[in-house]
């Protein structure tokens, strides 16, 4: 069954949370339903349970969802008046929804390990993004988000590479567009419609895109000043760990986990934030994540508890 | 001085080590006003003198704070006690263990010895009597032979001092 499109969403959720409404009885979801609800939400993890709005607080549940590298993902569901009948309605930063499928016997939990499913599909075109962005000189966007398949990439010489890249065949030559005055560019564009052919699903993104444009790509400007401006994690004070081998592929690396509360954004390595959500009795663990408050701010974060 | 409580404590950490040296050095520039860092060569165990601010009960008066840090310091709260004689307030003992709750349950790494002695000094400083907490001597009683006041399961109840 096809997902229903954002705009029925908003005026379900409208229809929830519009006051008048609310006082009417037409609108009012029966007693069942709520504990369906409540018993569904047990099923996914309170603990996964970001926030849930209008309603009473369960047409609209937003949920934390973390995929295999760790990428912290906020899924929300909202449930139509029909609910069960209908199915829920999606809302998450992928590039594209998975395609929900829904029986007359579904619960929030088929949603969410549907949901997980399409998670692992997109790793692979989340791993040829982060590439991008840090082998090649990406202009913009500067905070790329999940859902964000383009790139602005920068040539030198005032010329720019637009790429889009085909979110459900990453490793597909991307639709690309060139921007720009100088003269460099007619060659690229040449090459470009010469050489496309050689593009090849088993090669590095970046090494395609030389090939087929035979040309060397600037690397982002200066790492140097980019490791300068690293900063320090909230927990240990430091850029990086230490180099140790009781920290595994986390040896000396730098902070990969920031709060996700946009006045917060306290950066932390995930080592130091997991050694210190296991220090405190009030963190949840569910499977291999555990889930806790940011020590700055105190919103809910969450870390894998597995890779060393 | 009282018998320093020193829980079998095992050297600092790496992360600690070096988190303690950059509190240090960040303490050297900008010190909490009110309080003195005494020189020493242990960085796992900090001398600081603190003194009543003005206004207050404790104006004028000089006493010591001795902070002792886990091999996992921040994952784990400093162990932070007045040394002989203890300033009398109703949340100090008169061994030197301090009621705090950021020492024990509500400590996070997001807290620095300076932020804690911050704490400490306008707890002192909002004290409305000289006085001890009223169990005290059954306490002091039941921590003998040096026991870490971190051992202590402790009631925060209350919010005004």
């Amino acid at each position: 069954m096809a997902l229903h499109a954002t705009s029925s969403r908003d005026s379900v959720r409208a229809a929830a949370e519009g006051e008048p409404e609310w006082a009417g009885d037409a609108s009012r979801r029966p007693a069942a339903f709520y504990s369906a609800v409540f018993a569904q939400i047990e099923e996914v993890g309170w603990e996964r349970l970001v926030s849930g709005k209008g309603d009473g607080g369960v047409s609209c549940l937003v949920f934390r969802i973390l995929d295999d590298q760790g990428r912290n993902h906020l899924l929300e569901i909202t449930l139509p008046m029909n609910y069960p009948s209908s199915p829920p309605c999606l809302v998450a930063d992928v590039p594209y929804l998975p395609e929900l499928q829904w029986s007359k016997g579904s619960r929030l939990k088929d949603v969410v390990c549907q949901f997980q499913e399409h998670l692992k599909i997109l790793q692979d075109y989340w791993s040829i993004m982060d590439d991008i962005d840090k082998v090649l000189w990406v202009v913009d966007p500067t905070k790329p988000t999940f859902a964000m398949s383009h790139r602005c990439i920068a040539l030198g010489d005032d010329c720019y590479l637009l790429l889009h890249v085909n979110a459900r065949k990453p490793r597909s030559l991307p639709e690309v567009r060139f921007l720009g005055t100088d003269g460099k560019l007619d060659r690229l564009i040449t090459n470009w419609r010469k050489y496309c052919k050689k593009w090849s699903a088993d090669k590095k993104f970046h090494e395609n895109l030389s090939t087929v444009l035979d040309f060397a790509l600037p690397p982002p400007p200066s790492v140097n000043i980019e490791d300068d401006e690293q900063v320090d994690c909230g927990i240990c004070y430091a850029k990086h760990l230490p180099i140790d081998d009781e920290l595994g592929t986390h040896s000396g690396g730098t902070t990969d986990y920031t709060c996700e509360n946009p006045s917060c954004s306290r950066a932390f390595h995930s080592v130091c934030l997991r050694d210190w959500l296991r220090a405190i009795t009030t963190t949840r663990q569910s499977f291999d994540v555990l889930f806790g408050n940011c020590p700055y701010c105190s919103d809910p974060v969450a870390v894998k508890i597995t890779d060393r | 001085m009282t018998s320093s409580s020193s829980p079998s404590r095992k050297a600092l950490s790496k992360i600690a080590c070096n988190r303690l040296q950059k509190e240090l050095a960040e303490w050297q520039v900008s010190p909490p006003s009110g309080f003195k860092y005494r020189v020493s060569d242990n960085l796992q165990r900090w001398v600081i003198e603190v003194t009543g601010a003005a206004g207050t009960l404790y104006a004028g008066e000089t006493y010591q704070l001795q902070v002792d840090f886990p091999e996992h310091y921040p994952m784990e709260a400093p162990q932070v006690i007045f040394l002989n004689p203890a300033p009398m307030h109703p949340h100090i003992y008169s061994n030197g263990h301090i009621c705090l709750d950021i020492l024990y349950d509500s400590w996070s790494p997001a807290m620095t010895v300076s932020s804690v002695c911050i704490s400490i000094l306008s707890m002192l400083s909002s004290s409305p009597a000289k006085q001890r907490p009223q169990d005290n001597d059954r306490y002091v009683r039941n921590c003998r032979n040096g026991r870490s006041p971190k051992e202590t399961r402790w009631w925060f109840h209350d919010d005004k001092v």
